[in-house]
C-alpha cells in the first residue's frame, strides 16, 4: 500500500521547462528522509496512470508545467475547483490527458484523495532540449521550499 | 445529393494532434485528408553524443504510453550495436515486461478511448454513470497491468531497471509468484470486458479495405518481441534491414513522415500481428477472436480494437506460462558483465500500436554518433489516408455528423500516438 500522501511530478525532460515537475521530483526524492510519510513519483507523461497513483491516498500533490498567463518562473498553488482547463482537448486523450478529468473520474469512482493540490510552474521555454531555462533553473530552491511548506517541513 | 464540410481540428481521444478535412458538394468528394500538424521532434539528434547506457533512459521519454517499448527496442539496438550478449533470464524478464505494456495499453485503449464511442458517450467520465461496473472492471485490469510494469520496470512508466546487458534489479521468486496469481485472477474480468464490448460491437462500422499488414514474425509464436519483419504480401526481411521496410517519405499534408513497403501503404498494430500470426494466439486469445468473428485475413481496420482484446487475453495467458518457465530455471540475481565493441545496431519490437524500429551507432568512446527511429503511427498515416478515401464515398449519404464520427472512430481504431512527448497543463483561474 502507498503512503497517505503522494507527490507526483509530471512532464517531459526532453522538452526543456516541460520537465520541471520531473526535475523537482528528483530533488525531492533525495530528501526522502525528511518526508518519511510521502511517496514521490516521477509519472512522466503517462496521464491516465495518475488514476492509479492517487487512488486511496489522503492527499495528492501534483507538480507540473502550466500555462497560467503569469510571468515565466511563477509557481502557483491551486486546487481543481479553482481552475478550469482551457486545453482544446479535454475528452481524455492520453498524452494530452486533462488531469482535471482524471481527478473527476477518480471522484466518480469514489477513490479520490481527500485533498488534491496542484503546483503549476509557468515555463519560459517549451521546446526540444534537455535543460531547464535559466529562469526556472534559478528558482529550484524556491520551488522546493514551497513544496516543503505544503508537506509540513520548512 | 450531399454537401459535406468536415473540419475536425485536434480530434479527441487520440494521443496528439490530428486533423480531419472532408469537402464534398452535390455528392462529389472534393477533398479528403488526414492531416498531422504536430511539430516534428528531434529525438534522433538528442541522442547524439550521449553514452550508450543513457540511451534507453532518454528515449523512454518519447512516449508516456509506450515508454517500455521505446526502452526495450533502444536497449536491443544498443546491445546489437555494441555486440553485447544477454542471458536467457534477461530475455524472458524483458518479454514479461513487454507484455505488461501490451496489457496496459490495450485495456486503456479499448476501455477508455474506444468504449465511449460504442456506448455513445463523449468520454469515459460520463461512461461511469452509464456502465459503472464495466468501467470499474476495466480500471481493475488496467491497475494490475500497471503493477506488473512496476515490478519489472521499476516503475509504471519510463523504466529504470533496464541496463545494457541485463537488469539493475530483478524481481524475486515470491514477487513473480504473486504476480502470477494476480494475473490468473484477471482472466474472468477480461472475459467480462469482452462480454461488455461484444454487447455493443454491432456499433463497429462494417468497412473493409484490402491492404498490406506488417509485423514481426517468429516461428510458431505470436511474437511481440523476437523474429523478422513480415508482410501479408509474403515478404520477410531481417530486422537489420528495417529502413528498407519503412521507406519513409514526406508529403505536404503531414509533418509526420509516411511509410510504404510492397504496396502504396501498409498497416501495423494488433490487426497486422493477428493477420500474420493468428494461429499462434493462446487458447483464450483465440476464444476472444472467435467471440467477435475475427478471422485471419480480416481487412476491417475497426477490428484492430478486437485484435487488441484478443492480444490482451493472450498476454495474460502467456505471462502466466512465462513466469513458470522463468522460475523453473530458478531466478538468479544477475548483474550485467559486458565488454562492448563500437558499431551500429538495429532492433524492432512490437509496441502496442505496431512495429517500432530503432537504430544507433557508437564510436570507440561508446558515445552515440547516429540514431534513427520509426514509430508505428507514422507507418500507419498513409494507410489511414487511403482508408479515408474509401470510407468517405461509401458513407457520404450517412450525414455529416455520422460521417465525422465514423472518421474519428476510424482514426482511433489505429490507436495512434501522434505526439509522444508533451502534455502541459493549460489553465484559466475561475475564482
Amino acid at each position: 500500500m502507498g503512503k497517505d500522501t503522494i507527490v507526483i511530478g509530471l512532464g517531459n525532460p526532453l522538452m526543456c521547462d516541460e520537465g520541471i515537475g520531473i526535475t523537482l521530483i528528483e530533488y525531492l526524492t533525495k530528501k526522502q528522509d525528511e518526508h518519511p510519510d510521502v511517496d514521490f513519483i516521477d509519472a512522466g507523461t503517462g496521464g491516465m496512470q495518475l488514476l492509479h497513483y492517487i487512488s486511496g491516498r489522503k492527499k495528492a500533490v501534483l507538480i507540473d508545467c502550466a500555462f497560467m498567463g503569469t510571468e515565466p518562473g511563477t509557481i502557483k498553488r491551486f486546487t481543481a475547483d479553482e481552475v478550469k482547463s482551457i486545453k482544446k482537448l479535454s475528452h481524455l486523450s492520453l498524452h494530452e490527458v486533462d488531469i482535471l478529468k482524471v481527478i473527476e473520474l477518480s471522484e466518480q469512482l469514489g477513490e479520490a484523495p481527500d485533498e488534491v493540490v496542484f503546483f503549476g510552474i509557468e515555463p519560459a521555454a517549451v521546446e526540444d532540449g534537455m535543460e531547464l531555462s535559466d529562469t526556472l533553473a534559478g528558482k529550484i530552491d524556491d520551488y522546493l521550499q514551497t513544496i516543503d511548506a505544503e508537506l509540513g517541513t520548512d | 445529393m450531399s454537401n459535406v464540410n468536415i473540419n475536425v481540428h485536434h480530434m479527441t481521444r487520440v494521443e496528439g494532434h490530428g486533423n480531419i478535412v472532408v469537402n464534398a458538394s452535390d455528392g462529389t468528394v472534393e477533398k479528403v485528408q488526414w492531416q498531422v500538424p504536430e511539430a516534428p521532434r528531434f529525438f534522433e539528434a538528442m541522442v547524439r553524443g550521449r553514452k550508450f547506457d543513457d540511451i534507453q533512459t532518454i528515449v523512454s521519454r518519447i512516449c508516456g504510453i509506450c515508454s517500455i517499448s521505446h526502452s526495450l527496442v533502444a536497449i536491443k539496438a544498443v546491445e546489437d550495436a555494441l555486440s553485447i550478449d544477454i542471458s536467457e533470464q534477461t530475455d524472458m524478464l524483458r518479454l514479461l515486461m513487454h507484455y505488461s505494456e501490451q496489457l496496459q495499453s490495450h485495456v486503456l485503449h479499448v476501455g477508455y478511448l474506444v468504449a465511449p464511442d460504442l456506448f455513445n458517450a463523449p468520454s469515459v467520465v460520463p461512461l461511469v454513470g452509464k456502465a459503472p461496473e464495466a468501467v470499474k472492471t476495466i480500471i481493475g485490469v488496467h491497475r494490475v497491468a500497471n503493477q506488473m510494469s512496476e515490478l519489472l520496470a521499476g516503475r509504471i512508466t519510463h523504466p529504470i531497471t533496464l541496463v545494457p546487458g541485463g537488469f539493475s534489479k530483478v524481481p524475486s521468486e515470491k514477487e513473480l509468484r504473486q504476480l502470477q496469481d494476480t494475473l490468473k485472477a484477471q482472466v474472468k474480468p477480461l472475459q467480462t470486458i469482452c462480454d461488455v464490448v461484444a454487447s455493443v460491437a454491432g456499433n463497429l462500422p462494417n468497412f473493409e479495405r484490402d491492404t498490406e499488414y506488417v509485423s514481426l514474425k517468429q516461428d510458431k509464436t505470436y511474437t511481440f518481441y523476437h523474429g523478422d519483419i513480415a508482410s501479408t504480401e509474403g515478404t520477410v526481411k531481417p530486422v537489420s534491414e528495417w529502413e528498407s521496410v519503412a521507406n519513409e517519405y514526406v508529403v505536404d499534408q503531414s509533418t509526420a513522415k509516411w511509410a510504404k513497403w510492397n504496396r502504396e501503404t501498409y498497416m501495423v498494430g494488433a490487426l497486422a500481428r493477428y493477420n500474420n500470426n493468428a494461429e499462434y494466439l493462446s487458447p483464450l486469445g483465440k476464444e476472444v477472436a472467435g467471440m467477435f468473428g475475427l478471422k485471419k485475413g480480416c481487412c476491417n481496420p475497426f477490428m484492430n480494437n478486437i485484435a487488441q482484446l484478443a492480444e490482451a487475453a493472450h498476454v495474460v495467458e502467456h505471462s502466466i506460462e512465462l513466469i513458470d518457465k522463468i522460475l523453473s530455471k530458478g531466478i538468479e540475481d544477475e548483474r550485467p558483465n559486458i565488454s562492448p565493441k563500437p558499431g551500429r545496431g538495429y532492433a524492432a519490437v512490437e509496441a502496442p500500436r505496431g512495429i517500432l524500429f530503432h537504430a544507433y551507432e557508437f564510436d570507440e568512446n561508446f558515445e552515440c554518433t547516429w540514431g534513427n527511429m520509426c514509430i508505428p503511427t507514422n507507418q500507419n498515416h498513409a494507410n489511414i489516408q487511403k482508408d479515408f478515401e474509401k470510407f468517405v464515398p461509401e458513407n457520404l449519404e450517412s450525414g455529416e455528423d455520422n460521417l465525422r464520427q465514423g472518421l474519428e472512430m476510424l482514426v482511433r481504431a489505429y490507436d495512434p500516438c501522434i505526439s509522444c512527448s508533451t502534455h502541459f497543463l493549460d489553465v484559466e483561474f475561475v475564482r
